[in-house]
């Protein structure tokens, strides 16, 4: 099935940009993170820490509605939803 | 009422809310927090609208380094107190307007202190451990806060209703790392500039308040997007997670 995903500021630079990704039917959430973090180091580094728990700011939201980070393993996405990744910013 | 001077000042805007909208913002207290990226923009469309009484609060001195971005701040204010240099300016802009300043840093003990008794709050701080004391003492207080944040060429704005929305902490419970990010002064210009437009909004009665949604400014591709965000039950600050 093929699941849409939205990027913001640096995870969006790190990514490359909005991504169509494929994945098994009835895949987790988590398993779609780790194929957009296979997409590149960088896109590694800004989703994962070290030791490849997602970073525990980054924002996460399906079809418009916000993701626990605790829900990633058990939710399970279906064709053609759309999820965003979004991490705050903190300048001012 | 208005003086004939000010329904001259304000001739081009007071269609939009009446003279009782300009006599609410005359009337208004708000507090901006950051006198840098965030608060300067903010605060000179705030003084110019006619705001009655900004309190500026920041504990920084100028540096050179921040007058790509800090509007109020002119290269020979280097050295001094951002919030004297930004009262100065404020007031040069607008002699109506009240400012009064604290050159201090938010803590536990005095942040319900320093935002006091104003009707808002601008969040314009650039970092989370301060933001969250923000966010407590407004909840505390029942006073609106408007969050604002910038890096590189992107931004975020939400309007935090307490006790009705989502406040800072539901919407981001783990702090982003602090870090000194490059920042194009007109990204904070933009974002600055929304965060006014919200406080101008809610002092005045029109239009929907950024409440419950998360405003993402991407100025690479001059795009915004809306994103809802919902109170968390559980939240550390405003729901049964909170010890206060």
């Amino acid at each position: 099935m093929q699941i849409q995903v939205r990027s913001f500021a640096r995870i969006r630079e790190a990514i490359g940009g909005d991504l169509i990704v494929e994945v098994p039917d009835g895949a987790p959430l988590a398993r779609l993170l780790a194929v957009v973090g296979d997409v590149s180091e960088e896109a590694q580094n800004a989703l994962f820490e070290e030791n490849g728990e997602l970073k525990g700011y980054v924002i996460l939201m399906r079809n418009g509605k916000r993701v626990r980070q605790g829900d990633i393993d058990a939710l399970a996405l279906a064709d053609g939803d759309e999820i965003a990744l979004f991490p705050p910013v903190a300048g001012g | 009422m208005l003086t004939e001077r000010e329904r001259e000042r304000y001739r081009r805007q007071i269609p939009l809310f009446g003279e009782a909208g300009q006599q609410r913002l005359g009337k208004a207290r708000v507090a901006v927090v950051g006198a840098g990226g965030l608060g300067c923009p903010a605060a000179l469309y705030l003084a110019a609208a006619g705001i009655g009484e900004i309190r500026l609060v920041d504990p920084d001195r100028v540096e050179r380094s921040n007058l790509n971005r800090q509007v109020l701040h002119h290269e020979g204010d280097v050295g001094r107190p951002k919030v004297a240099s930004a009262a100065e300016k404020l007031l040069a802009q607008n002699p109506g307007l009240t400012v009064s300043v604290r050159h201090a840093a938010i803590d536990e003990k005095n942040a319900e202190d320093l935002i006091g008794d104003a009707d808002i709050v601008v969040d314009a701080v650039d970092d989370f451990a301060t933001r969250y004391l923000l966010n407590r003492a407004a909840l505390a207080k029942g006073i609106p806060l408007v969050h604002g944040a910038v890096s590189g060429f992107d931004g975020q704005v939400t309007t935090v209703l307490p006790g009705r929305t989502a406040c800072l902490r539901c919407i981001f419970p783990v702090p982003p790392p602090k870090e000194s990010v490059p920042v194009v002064g007109a990204t904070a210009g933009v974002v600055g500039l929304i965060q006014a437009n919200e406080v101008i909004k809610y002092v005045t009665g029109t239009g929907d308040p950024l409440k419950g949604r998360l405003l993402l400014w991407d100025g690479r591709s001059a795009s915004t997007v809306l994103l809802s965000v919902e109170r968390q039950e559980d939240c550390a600050d405003c729901g049964s997670g909170a010890h206060r």
